[in-house]
Protein backbone atom coordinates (compact mmCIF):
# COMPACT_ATOMS: atom_id res chain seq x y z
CA UNK A 1 0.00 0.00 0.00
CA UNK A 2 3.00 2.25 0.13
CA UNK A 3 3.30 4.17 -3.10
CA UNK A 4 6.86 4.24 -4.38
CA UNK A 5 8.91 7.23 -5.47
CA UNK A 6 8.48 8.46 -8.99
CA UNK A 7 4.96 7.20 -9.57
CA UNK A 8 2.87 10.20 -8.63
CA UNK A 9 2.80 13.61 -10.23
CA UNK A 10 4.02 16.70 -8.35
CA UNK A 11 0.58 18.24 -7.66
CA UNK A 12 -0.59 15.01 -6.06
CA UNK A 13 2.56 14.79 -3.94
CA UNK A 14 2.26 18.40 -2.82
CA UNK A 15 -1.42 18.19 -1.93
CA UNK A 16 -0.74 14.96 -0.10
CA UNK A 17 2.02 16.69 1.84
CA UNK A 18 -0.19 19.64 2.76
CA UNK A 19 -3.05 17.41 3.90
CA UNK A 20 -0.69 15.25 5.93
CA UNK A 21 0.80 18.32 7.61
CA UNK A 22 -2.65 19.63 8.46
CA UNK A 23 -3.71 16.29 9.88
CA UNK A 24 -0.49 15.99 11.87
CA UNK A 25 -0.92 19.48 13.30
CA UNK A 26 -4.40 18.61 14.52
CA UNK A 27 -3.12 15.32 15.85
CA UNK A 28 -0.28 16.92 17.76
CA UNK A 29 -2.62 19.46 19.31
CA UNK A 30 -4.93 16.73 20.51
CA UNK A 31 -2.17 14.49 21.78
CA UNK A 32 -2.80 13.15 25.24
CA UNK A 33 0.49 13.42 27.09
CA UNK A 34 -0.87 11.34 29.93
CA UNK A 35 -1.06 8.39 27.60
CA UNK A 36 1.84 9.17 25.34
CA UNK A 37 3.21 5.63 25.71
CA UNK A 38 0.04 4.32 24.04
CA UNK A 39 0.83 6.45 21.00
CA UNK A 40 4.34 5.02 20.86
CA UNK A 41 3.18 1.44 21.20
CA UNK A 42 0.56 1.79 18.47
CA UNK A 43 3.01 3.55 16.21
CA UNK A 44 5.42 0.64 16.72
CA UNK A 45 2.67 -1.87 15.98
CA UNK A 46 1.91 -0.04 12.73
CA UNK A 47 5.62 0.10 11.93
CA UNK A 48 6.05 -3.63 12.31
CA UNK A 49 2.70 -4.56 10.77
CA UNK A 50 3.80 -3.94 7.21
CA UNK A 51 6.30 -6.77 7.52
CA UNK A 52 3.43 -9.19 8.01
CA UNK A 53 2.15 -9.85 4.53
CA UNK A 54 -0.72 -11.70 2.97
CA UNK A 55 -0.14 -13.37 -0.39
CA UNK A 56 -2.97 -12.70 -2.76
CA UNK A 57 -2.57 -14.36 -6.14
CA UNK A 58 -0.23 -12.31 -8.32
CA UNK A 59 0.57 -9.60 -5.82
CA UNK A 60 1.07 -9.35 -2.12
CA UNK A 61 -0.39 -7.00 0.47
CA UNK A 62 0.67 -6.33 4.03
CA UNK A 63 -1.08 -5.63 7.30
CA UNK A 64 -1.88 -1.99 7.92
CA UNK A 65 -3.70 -1.88 11.28
CA UNK A 66 -4.86 1.68 10.70
CA UNK A 67 -8.36 0.81 11.95
CA UNK A 68 -7.01 -0.18 15.33
CA UNK A 69 -4.65 2.78 15.50
CA UNK A 70 -7.39 5.22 14.58
CA UNK A 71 -9.92 3.87 16.99
CA UNK A 72 -7.60 4.18 19.98
CA UNK A 73 -5.72 7.34 19.04
CA UNK A 74 -8.19 9.40 17.03
CA UNK A 75 -6.50 12.38 15.36
CA UNK A 76 -3.20 11.45 16.98
CA UNK A 77 -3.13 8.63 14.43
CA UNK A 78 -1.70 11.18 11.98
CA UNK A 79 1.60 11.87 13.77
CA UNK A 80 1.84 8.25 14.89
CA UNK A 81 1.47 6.95 11.36
CA UNK A 82 3.67 9.67 9.88
CA UNK A 83 6.52 8.77 12.22
CA UNK A 84 6.10 5.06 11.50
CA UNK A 85 6.09 5.73 7.74
CA UNK A 86 9.26 7.81 7.96
CA UNK A 87 10.96 4.97 9.84
CA UNK A 88 9.68 2.42 7.34
CA UNK A 89 11.06 4.49 4.49
CA UNK A 90 14.43 4.79 6.19
CA UNK A 91 14.81 1.29 7.60
CA UNK A 92 12.84 -0.88 5.19
CA UNK A 93 12.86 1.29 2.08
CA UNK A 94 9.10 0.95 1.88
CA UNK A 95 7.47 3.82 0.11
CA UNK A 96 9.51 6.97 -0.38
CA UNK A 97 10.35 10.34 1.07
CA UNK A 98 8.47 12.47 -1.43
CA UNK A 99 5.46 10.19 -1.13
CA UNK A 100 5.37 10.45 2.67
CA UNK A 101 2.55 12.99 2.59
CA UNK A 102 0.35 10.94 0.29
CA UNK A 103 1.07 7.68 2.08
CA UNK A 104 0.25 9.30 5.41
CA UNK A 105 -3.09 10.57 4.11
CA UNK A 106 -3.84 7.15 2.58
CA UNK A 107 -3.38 5.41 5.92
CA UNK A 108 -4.16 7.98 8.59
CA UNK A 109 -7.24 9.62 7.15
CA UNK A 110 -9.31 6.40 7.20
CA UNK A 111 -8.03 5.87 10.73
CA UNK A 112 -9.59 9.15 11.87
CA UNK A 113 -12.80 8.46 9.95
CA UNK A 114 -13.14 5.10 11.67
CA UNK A 115 -12.51 6.76 15.01
CA UNK A 116 -15.62 8.84 14.56
CA UNK A 117 -17.68 6.25 12.74
CA UNK A 118 -17.20 3.26 15.00
CA UNK A 119 -17.42 4.63 18.51
CA UNK A 120 -20.09 1.95 18.91
CA UNK A 121 -17.18 -0.25 19.92
CA UNK A 122 -17.56 1.15 23.39
CA UNK A 123 -21.15 -0.01 23.52
CA UNK A 124 -22.04 -2.29 26.40
CA UNK A 125 -23.68 -4.88 24.16
CA UNK A 126 -20.93 -7.22 23.08
CA UNK A 127 -22.45 -8.14 19.74
CA UNK A 128 -22.72 -4.53 18.67
CA UNK A 129 -19.20 -3.88 19.90
CA UNK A 130 -17.81 -6.86 18.01
CA UNK A 131 -19.59 -5.87 14.81
CA UNK A 132 -18.28 -2.33 15.13
CA UNK A 133 -14.75 -3.58 15.74
CA UNK A 134 -14.80 -5.82 12.68
CA UNK A 135 -16.26 -3.08 10.50
CA UNK A 136 -13.69 -0.63 11.81
CA UNK A 137 -10.79 -2.79 10.65
CA UNK A 138 -12.52 -3.62 7.40
CA UNK A 139 -13.55 -0.09 6.47
CA UNK A 140 -10.19 1.44 7.31
CA UNK A 141 -8.45 -0.72 4.72
CA UNK A 142 -11.26 -0.15 2.24
CA UNK A 143 -10.98 3.63 2.55
CA UNK A 144 -7.21 3.42 2.27
CA UNK A 145 -7.57 1.49 -0.98
CA UNK A 146 -9.97 4.14 -2.30
CA UNK A 147 -7.70 7.05 -1.43
CA UNK A 148 -4.82 5.18 -3.03
CA UNK A 149 -6.90 4.88 -6.19
CA UNK A 150 -7.63 8.60 -6.12
CA UNK A 151 -3.96 9.47 -5.85
CA UNK A 152 -3.03 7.06 -8.64
CA UNK A 153 -5.73 8.32 -10.99
CA UNK A 154 -3.44 10.98 -12.36
CA UNK A 155 -0.88 8.42 -13.45
CA UNK A 156 -3.04 5.49 -14.48
CA UNK A 157 -5.71 5.89 -17.11
CA UNK A 158 -8.93 4.75 -15.58
CA UNK A 159 -9.83 5.62 -11.98
CA UNK A 160 -12.60 3.06 -11.64
CA UNK A 161 -10.52 0.27 -13.06
CA UNK A 162 -7.50 1.05 -10.91
CA UNK A 163 -9.49 1.56 -7.72
CA UNK A 164 -11.48 -1.57 -8.36
CA UNK A 165 -8.28 -3.60 -8.79
CA UNK A 166 -6.78 -2.19 -5.61
CA UNK A 167 -9.95 -2.85 -3.62
CA UNK A 168 -10.20 -6.42 -4.90
CA UNK A 169 -6.53 -7.04 -4.15
CA UNK A 170 -7.03 -5.85 -0.58
CA UNK A 171 -10.30 -7.66 0.07
CA UNK A 172 -8.66 -10.59 1.92
CA UNK A 173 -6.68 -8.07 3.90
CA UNK A 174 -9.85 -6.18 4.84
CA UNK A 175 -11.32 -9.35 6.26
CA UNK A 176 -8.14 -10.27 8.10
CA UNK A 177 -7.77 -6.80 9.55
CA UNK A 178 -11.41 -6.82 10.56
CA UNK A 179 -10.78 -10.01 12.51
CA UNK A 180 -7.57 -8.73 14.07
CA UNK A 181 -9.24 -5.48 15.11
CA UNK A 182 -12.15 -7.46 16.48
CA UNK A 183 -9.98 -9.62 18.71
CA UNK A 184 -7.74 -6.75 19.81
CA UNK A 185 -10.61 -4.50 20.77
CA UNK A 186 -12.51 -7.25 22.55
CA UNK A 187 -9.39 -8.09 24.49
CA UNK A 188 -8.84 -4.43 25.39
CA UNK A 189 -12.45 -3.98 26.36
CA UNK A 190 -12.25 -6.83 28.82
CA UNK A 191 -8.84 -6.11 30.23
CA UNK A 192 -8.28 -2.39 30.01
CA UNK A 193 -11.41 -0.55 28.91
CA UNK A 194 -9.94 2.76 29.98
CA UNK A 195 -7.80 2.66 26.88
CA UNK A 196 -10.88 2.96 24.70
CA UNK A 197 -12.31 5.92 26.53
CA UNK A 198 -12.00 9.04 24.43
CA UNK B 1 -15.94 -8.83 46.79
CA UNK B 2 -14.86 -11.66 44.53
CA UNK B 3 -15.27 -9.52 41.43
CA UNK B 4 -12.96 -6.84 42.88
CA UNK B 5 -10.12 -9.33 43.27
CA UNK B 6 -10.66 -10.36 39.67
CA UNK B 7 -10.03 -6.80 38.51
CA UNK B 8 -6.91 -6.56 40.64
CA UNK B 9 -5.30 -9.63 39.10
CA UNK B 10 -5.83 -8.21 35.61
CA UNK B 11 -4.00 -5.00 36.36
CA UNK B 12 -0.64 -5.47 34.62
CA UNK B 13 0.98 -2.26 33.53
CA UNK B 14 -1.09 0.37 31.83
CA UNK B 15 0.07 -0.75 28.44
CA UNK B 16 0.91 -4.39 29.05
CA UNK B 17 -1.87 -5.50 26.79
CA UNK B 18 -0.72 -3.62 23.76
CA UNK B 19 2.84 -4.73 24.39
CA UNK B 20 1.52 -8.28 24.43
CA UNK B 21 -0.21 -7.61 21.16
CA UNK B 22 3.00 -6.24 19.71
CA UNK B 23 4.87 -9.35 20.80
CA UNK B 24 2.21 -11.51 19.14
CA UNK B 25 2.61 -9.49 15.97
CA UNK B 26 6.37 -9.89 16.00
CA UNK B 27 6.10 -13.62 16.58
CA UNK B 28 3.76 -13.86 13.62
CA UNK B 29 6.70 -12.66 11.54
CA UNK B 30 8.72 -15.69 12.42
CA UNK B 31 5.97 -18.24 12.13
CA UNK B 32 4.58 -17.24 8.76
CA UNK B 33 5.65 -19.90 6.26
CA UNK B 34 6.85 -17.76 3.40
CA UNK B 35 8.43 -14.52 4.53
CA UNK B 36 8.49 -13.11 1.03
CA UNK B 37 8.50 -9.45 2.01
CA UNK B 38 6.70 -8.48 -1.14
CA UNK B 39 6.15 -4.86 -0.56
CA UNK B 40 8.72 -3.32 -2.65
CA UNK B 41 9.68 -4.20 -6.17
CA UNK B 42 13.24 -4.25 -7.36
CA UNK B 43 14.91 -4.53 -10.71
CA UNK B 44 18.47 -5.08 -11.74
CA UNK B 45 20.05 -5.34 -15.13
CA UNK B 46 23.24 -6.68 -16.64
CA UNK B 47 24.79 -6.54 -20.05
CA UNK B 48 25.84 -9.42 -22.30
CA UNK B 49 27.39 -8.14 -25.48
CA UNK B 50 24.77 -5.83 -26.90
CA UNK B 51 21.85 -7.36 -25.04
CA UNK B 52 20.60 -5.92 -21.78
CA UNK B 53 18.94 -8.44 -19.50
CA UNK B 54 16.68 -7.31 -16.70
CA UNK B 55 15.36 -9.24 -13.75
CA UNK B 56 12.48 -7.87 -11.70
CA UNK B 57 10.94 -9.20 -8.57
CA UNK B 58 9.16 -8.40 -5.39
CA UNK B 59 11.54 -7.72 -2.54
CA UNK B 60 12.08 -11.11 -0.97
CA UNK B 61 12.10 -13.28 -4.07
CA UNK B 62 8.75 -13.56 -5.79
CA UNK B 63 9.22 -12.97 -9.53
CA UNK B 64 7.40 -10.07 -11.10
CA UNK B 65 5.24 -11.41 -13.86
CA UNK B 66 3.86 -9.28 -16.70
CA UNK B 67 5.05 -5.95 -15.34
CA UNK B 68 5.56 -2.96 -17.60
CA UNK B 69 9.17 -2.11 -18.37
CA UNK B 70 10.12 1.27 -19.83
CA UNK B 71 13.63 2.10 -20.94
CA UNK B 72 14.67 5.75 -21.08
CA UNK B 73 17.88 7.28 -22.34
CA UNK B 74 20.00 9.69 -20.31
CA UNK B 75 17.87 12.63 -21.48
CA UNK B 76 14.64 10.98 -20.35
CA UNK B 77 13.30 10.02 -23.77
CA UNK B 78 11.48 6.71 -23.96
CA UNK B 79 13.60 4.31 -25.98
CA UNK B 80 11.48 1.20 -25.80
CA UNK B 81 9.05 -0.65 -23.61
CA UNK B 82 8.01 -4.19 -22.94
CA UNK B 83 6.71 -6.57 -20.31
CA UNK B 84 8.43 -9.04 -18.04
CA UNK B 85 7.83 -12.73 -18.54
CA UNK B 86 6.76 -15.27 -15.94
CA UNK B 87 10.32 -15.42 -14.63
CA UNK B 88 10.41 -11.67 -14.14
CA UNK B 89 12.89 -11.28 -16.96
CA UNK B 90 12.90 -8.93 -19.89
CA UNK B 91 15.74 -8.58 -22.37
CA UNK B 92 16.32 -6.19 -25.20
CA UNK B 93 19.05 -5.22 -27.63
CA UNK B 94 20.53 -1.94 -26.57
CA UNK B 95 19.82 0.70 -29.22
CA UNK B 96 23.08 2.36 -28.31
CA UNK B 97 25.89 1.74 -25.86
CA UNK B 98 25.00 4.62 -23.64
CA UNK B 99 23.57 5.19 -20.24
CA UNK B 100 19.92 4.21 -19.92
CA UNK B 101 17.36 3.99 -17.17
CA UNK B 102 15.16 0.95 -16.83
CA UNK B 103 11.89 1.51 -14.97
CA UNK B 104 9.64 -1.34 -13.91
CA UNK B 105 6.05 -0.70 -12.82
CA UNK B 106 4.05 -3.39 -11.11
CA UNK B 107 0.83 -1.45 -10.71
CA UNK B 108 -0.69 -0.21 -7.44
CA UNK B 109 2.05 2.37 -7.17
CA UNK B 110 4.95 -0.09 -7.03
CA UNK B 111 7.87 1.00 -9.11
CA UNK B 112 11.61 0.49 -9.24
CA UNK B 113 14.40 1.57 -11.52
CA UNK B 114 17.95 0.65 -12.47
CA UNK B 115 20.47 2.69 -14.39
CA UNK B 116 22.70 0.92 -16.90
CA UNK B 117 25.92 2.87 -17.31
CA UNK B 118 27.76 3.30 -20.57
CA UNK B 119 30.77 1.59 -18.97
CA UNK B 120 28.73 -1.57 -18.42
CA UNK B 121 28.99 -2.24 -22.13
CA UNK B 122 32.27 -3.88 -23.06
CA UNK B 123 34.42 -1.80 -25.37
CA UNK B 124 33.89 -4.01 -28.39
CA UNK B 125 34.62 -3.16 -31.99
CA UNK B 126 31.73 -3.80 -34.34
CA UNK B 127 32.93 -7.09 -35.81
CA UNK B 128 30.47 -9.94 -35.67
CA UNK B 129 30.24 -11.75 -38.99
CA UNK B 130 33.71 -13.29 -38.84
CA UNK B 131 32.95 -14.73 -35.43
CA UNK B 132 29.85 -16.49 -36.67
CA UNK B 133 31.88 -18.03 -39.46
CA UNK B 134 34.37 -19.33 -36.92
CA UNK B 135 31.68 -20.75 -34.74
CA UNK B 136 30.28 -22.82 -37.54
CA UNK B 137 33.58 -24.63 -38.05
CA UNK B 138 34.44 -26.18 -34.70
CA UNK B 139 36.36 -29.10 -36.12
CA UNK B 140 38.92 -27.08 -38.11
CA UNK B 141 42.28 -27.38 -36.38
CA UNK B 142 44.41 -24.35 -35.63
CA UNK B 143 47.15 -23.95 -38.20
CA UNK B 144 50.36 -23.04 -36.45
CA UNK B 145 51.93 -21.16 -39.25
CA UNK B 146 49.99 -18.84 -41.43
CA UNK B 147 51.75 -17.40 -44.43
CA UNK B 148 50.59 -15.35 -47.32
CA UNK B 149 46.87 -14.91 -46.67
CA UNK B 150 45.40 -11.96 -44.84
CA UNK B 151 44.16 -12.98 -41.33
CA UNK B 152 40.71 -11.42 -41.64
CA UNK B 153 39.86 -13.52 -44.67
CA UNK B 154 40.75 -16.87 -43.13
CA UNK B 155 37.75 -18.15 -41.17
CA UNK B 156 39.65 -20.96 -39.46
CA UNK B 157 42.19 -18.88 -37.63
CA UNK B 158 41.11 -15.68 -35.90
CA UNK B 159 44.48 -14.07 -35.93
CA UNK B 160 42.96 -10.64 -35.81
CA UNK B 161 43.27 -9.40 -32.24
CA UNK B 162 39.89 -7.72 -32.38
CA UNK B 163 38.19 -11.02 -33.02
CA UNK B 164 40.08 -12.64 -30.18
CA UNK B 165 38.90 -9.87 -27.95
CA UNK B 166 35.30 -10.42 -28.96
CA UNK B 167 35.48 -14.16 -28.35
CA UNK B 168 37.12 -13.47 -25.02
CA UNK B 169 34.48 -10.95 -23.98
CA UNK B 170 31.68 -13.30 -24.95
CA UNK B 171 33.16 -16.13 -22.93
CA UNK B 172 33.65 -13.83 -19.97
CA UNK B 173 30.07 -12.60 -20.23
CA UNK B 174 28.81 -16.15 -20.16
CA UNK B 175 30.82 -17.00 -17.07
CA UNK B 176 30.22 -13.78 -15.24
CA UNK B 177 26.48 -13.42 -15.73
CA UNK B 178 25.49 -15.91 -13.03
CA UNK B 179 28.05 -14.38 -10.68
CA UNK B 180 26.73 -10.87 -11.27
CA UNK B 181 23.22 -12.12 -10.69
CA UNK B 182 24.28 -13.67 -7.40
CA UNK B 183 25.97 -10.48 -6.28
CA UNK B 184 23.00 -8.30 -7.14
CA UNK B 185 20.66 -10.61 -5.30
CA UNK B 186 22.95 -10.66 -2.30
CA UNK B 187 22.89 -6.87 -2.14
CA UNK B 188 19.24 -6.85 -1.24
CA UNK B 189 18.78 -7.36 2.43
CA UNK B 190 15.22 -7.93 3.56
CA UNK B 191 14.36 -5.94 6.67
CA UNK B 192 15.95 -7.70 9.60
CA UNK B 193 15.73 -7.62 13.35
CA UNK B 194 18.21 -4.78 13.36
CA UNK B 195 15.96 -2.56 11.29
CA UNK B 196 12.90 -3.39 13.36
CA UNK B 197 14.67 -2.66 16.63
CA UNK B 198 16.14 0.50 15.17
CA UNK B 199 12.75 1.81 14.17
CA UNK B 200 11.10 0.91 17.44
CA UNK B 201 14.03 2.50 19.25
CA UNK B 202 13.37 5.81 17.55
CA UNK B 203 9.69 5.63 18.46
CA UNK B 204 10.55 4.93 22.08
CA UNK B 205 12.98 7.84 22.03
CA UNK B 206 10.35 10.22 20.65
CA UNK B 207 7.84 9.08 23.24
CA UNK B 208 10.44 9.64 25.95
CA UNK B 209 11.21 13.14 24.69
CA UNK B 210 7.54 14.01 24.51
CA UNK B 211 6.96 12.74 28.03
CA UNK B 212 9.97 14.65 29.33
CA UNK B 213 8.90 17.94 27.84
CA UNK B 214 5.32 17.50 28.94
CA UNK B 215 6.40 16.81 32.51
CA UNK B 216 8.61 19.89 32.48
CA UNK B 217 5.69 21.96 31.30
CA UNK B 218 3.64 20.59 34.14
CA UNK B 219 6.38 21.34 36.67
CA UNK B 220 6.67 24.91 35.45
CA UNK B 221 2.92 25.28 35.60
CA UNK B 222 2.92 23.99 39.18
CA UNK B 223 5.69 26.38 40.24
CA UNK B 224 3.64 29.39 39.28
Amino acid sequence: MHISEGVLSAPVLISGGVLALAGTAVGLKKIDYEHIAQVGVLSSAFFVASLVHVNVGPSSVHLILNGLVGLILGWTAFPAILVALILQAVFFQFGGITTLGVNTVVMAFPAVVCYYAFSAVRHKNNTIAMAAAFLCGFTAVFLSALIMGVSLVFTEENFWEVSWLIVIAHLPLMIIEGIITLFSLMFLKKVHPAMLEK
Amino acid sequence: MKHLTKIKTFKITQHGEIILFLICLLSMLFTLPSPALAHKVSVFAWVEGDTVHTQSKFFGGKKLNDARVNVFDAAGNLLLEGRTDAGGEFSFTAPERAEMKIVVSAGMGHQADWTVRATDFADLPEVSSSIDANASQPSTPFPIVQTGSSPTHNPAFPADSKEIQIIFEKALDKKLTPVIKMLLEAREQPPGMRDILGGIGYIVGLVGLAAYFSSRKKKDALKQ
